[in-house]
């Protein structure tokens, strides 16, 4: 039950943060809800996965594929975010 | 409940999908490659979890890793221009 819940949670925020990558105008404003949805949402749906299928079902791989993404998900928006700003990008202002 | 995740999750990875086919720059393209890498990943380890295929999540884990390299590699690419 409860790893439905997390099931759920996960799903919405992918939805939202895929929005977010499709309704967000400039690039930075893309990265962010992409980076932030894709990172929140896949955490959340494989504790999910694990909670709701049980530990014997999958093992500790879906634990790995957990710390994986942590650690790779700012990785690569880094690796964006400092491409587009070297060749020309820049954040729109306040004014 | 498993069509209904993995329908769900198909659902979600339709943004980034738009994202990647008409995002002006590269690296708006770049954005959703990496989200909808992410989105099959997680598809990949939702089926290899319901239906009880292990091997899977050893494809989904080669596939993260894949994906992410990838999206790295083309990051440095367009980020050292056209010389």
């Amino acid at each position: 039950m409860i790893g439905l819940a997390f099931l759920a949670c996960g799903l919405a925020l992918l939805f939202l943060g895929g929005l977010g990558l499709f309704r967000f105008s400039g690039p930075y404003e893309r990265l962010q809800g992409g980076g932030v949805g894709d990172i929140g949402g896949s955490t959340l749906f494989l504790v999910g996965l694990i909670l709701h299928c049980g530990w014997e079902a999958t093992g500790g791989l879906l634990v790995l594929l957990i710390a994986f993404f942590l650690f790779t998900g700012p990785l690569s928006t880094h690796a964006i975010a400092k491409g587009a700003f070297v060749r020309g990008e820049r954040p729109r202002g306040r004014a | 409940m498993r069509t209904a995740v993995l329908a769900t999750l198909f659902a979600t990875a339709l943004l980034p999908l738009g994202r990647l086919w008409k995002g002006p720059t590269l690296w708006d393209r770049l954005t959703g490659a990496a989200s909808l890498n992410v989105r099959i990943a997680l598809a990949l380890a939702a089926e290899a979890a319901f239906a009880g295929h292990g091997i899977l999540l050893d494809v989904a884990l080669s596939y993260a890793l894949l994906g992410f390299l990838g999206t790295v590699l083309v990051a440095r690419f367009g980020e050292r221009g056209q010389r």
